[in-house]
């Protein structure tokens, strides 16, 4: 039982150091100086907003559904869960009426296709952000 | 049947990786495998009877996209039904061009958005029920061939859609047959959505030149066929008040949707009418209630639907109870008429229970038990159990 009690805080704890590491880091080209609210990094990621703020072209790339960023960024910013994003695009892909965004395998890919692109806008785990992108918003 | 389908897959594939160098393409699906039975014998619901059946509601899909850059796309979604024994059809194919941001034109075979489901009615995968709510959702007929016009924008905090087409459609609807000829042309109509947060309200207009043949009328007395041609040889106005002929035919749709901490509320009210027509107006409406719990989600739906028909004219002063053509025959048109017009009255109530599980990123399984009772018959219940996926 003592054993059981100790693995258990042990586990808990464990689970609490994973989600305080999980900060996601929104991030984009150095050049681009927009200015960037949550709602708006929101509908970007949902289709409904195609250009920053500051005007140029904004296009979203995400990661895999596999890579915890997604959900991170999934419930902290679009605030639903995966089964509820793939349904709102499932609506809009069969419908015509939009293209999800290019999904990427990784962190690193993010970012390095970001460095090359001003019009790209992506996340990562904020531990992972390097001197080649901005970071515009932190969750 | 199978080998249609697999054809259709290989010569759309082979075309696209022929201009694969061009243009960008995407291949997305998605399938419902559904198992049903009604609980009654010798009662059917849905393409459902006692003996449990996959074929009704389960499909499969395939859509293709091509972009070819500078805001132009072609896409087509070829279907393979159970209930059309699995043969390839194409559901949708169009072109798409963007005008700017904010507005797409599409033109082709598309569907009519007569409902706020019509548009991914066969996409299980995107709502939480087995299957929107028949009462309401009961226009057989959902593509049409023509233009549509769509405009997103926001008003304030507000994200406002508005939707214009115009096109024809030609194919049958389900009246006196499960298969009447029927042709809509001049079809046109607007739909227009507004969206805050957790909010979502919609309103349609559409209207259309309706003409319905009743040829294939099962009836093997043909009573109306024959009514109709009787009433018609005395009064010939009175036929043509009766058969739907280049009627205008007009749709009204009024919708809400809240999405608000996991609780789900969903009503829709919509009536069907042809004018100068035998067809009765038909009024309609549902309300849904769920709630979800993580993977799982529960609702309830009640449906209302009732169709009436109190004739164009007030013929029961117009026509005469009797009127004798010869010493030997007499007719009776005020009850000819309106025994036509009470043909078509109908009145329909479900209720329905369900869940939806996501027991996979890209599926969800549903149960779902649905009761419908029609005039004053027993009611009948439908239990499904689905998968539905995308991918």
């Amino acid at each position: 039982m003592k054993f059981l009690k100790t693995k258990l805080c042990v586990t808990i704890l464990g689970l609490t150091s994973v989600f305080a590491q999980a900060e996601i880091a929104v991030v984009v080209h150095p050049s681009n100086a927009s200015a960037i609210d949550s709602s708006s990094i929101s509908r970007i990621f949902l289709g409904k907003k195609k250009s920053f703020d500051g005007g140029g072209q904004a296009v979203p790339i995400t990661q895999d559904a596999s890579s915890a960023a997604t959900d991170e960024f999934n419930s902290k910013v679009l605030n639903k869960s995966g089964s509820q994003i793939k349904s709102y695009w499932s609506k809009l892909v069969f419908t015509g009426k939009g293209t999800p965004p290019k999904v990427v395998a990784n962190d690193a890919e993010v970012i390095k296709l970001i460095s090359a692109d001003p019009t790209l806008i992506g996340y990562v785990d904020a531990s992972a952000v390097t001197g080649a992108v901005k970071v515009i918003a932190k969750f | 049947m199978k080998n249609t389908l697999a054809a259709a897959i290989v010569l759309a594939l082979g075309a696209t990786s022929a201009s694969a160098i061009a243009a960008d393409t995407r291949i997305n699906g998605f399938a419902s495998v559904v198992a049903g039975v009604t609980t009654d014998e010798d009662a059917s619901m849905f393409g459902y009877n006692d003996n449990i059946s996959f074929k009704p509601e389960s499909l499969f899909a395939l859509q293709i996209s091509s972009d070819l850059g500078d805001g132009l796309s072609a896409t087509a979604q070829i279907m393979s039904r159970g209930s059309n024994d699995y043969a390839a059809e194409f559901e949708w194919a169009y072109l798409s061009y963007d005008i700017n941001d904010s507005t797409q034109i599409n033109a082709g075979k598309l569907r009519i958005p007569f409902y706020r489901y019509s548009d991914f009615l066969d996409v299980g995968y995107a709502y939480a029920w087995a299957r929107p709510p028949q009462a309401v959702y009961s226009l057989v007929f959902s593509t049409f061939d023509g233009l549509s016009l769509v405009n997103n924008h926001t008003i304030g905090d507000w994200d406002s859609t508005i939707q214009g087409f115009y096109g024809s459609y030609d194919g049958s609807v389900d009246l006196v047959s499960d298969e009447d000829p029927a042709t809509l042309n001049n079809m046109m109509g607007i739909n227009w959505t507004v969206t805050y947060d957790w909010f979502t309200a919609r309103a349609i207009y559409a209207q259309a030149e309706t003409s319905i043949s009743f040829e294939n009328n099962e009836d093997p007395e043909r009573l109306l066929n024959n009514g109709i041609a009787l009433v018609g040889s005395i009064y010939p106005q009175v036929a043509s008040d009766l058969n739907v002929d280049e009627d205008i035919g007009s749709f009204i749709g009024l919708g809400f949707a809240v999405d608000y901490n996991n609780l789900l509320v969903e009503a829709e009210f919509t009536t069907v009418d042809v004018e100068d027509s035998i067809v009765a107006k038909q009024e309609q409406y549902y309300v849904s209630v769920g709630y979800r719990f993580d993977d799982f989600t529960v609702y309830a739906i009640t449906e209302h639907g009732e169709d009436t028909n109190e004739g164009d004219y007030d013929y029961s002063s117009d026509l005469p109870e009797s009127l004798a053509i010869t010493a030997d025959y007499t007719v009776y048109p005020r009850t000819a008429y309106q025994t036509l017009i009470s043909s078509q009255e109908e009145t329909i109530d479900t209720f329905t229970v369900g869940t939806r599980y996501n027991f996979h990123p890209s599926a969800a399984l549903k149960f779902d038990i649905t009761s419908t009772k029609i005039n004053d018959a027993d009611a009948i219940n439908v239990l499904s159990v689905g998968v539905d996926l995308v991918f």
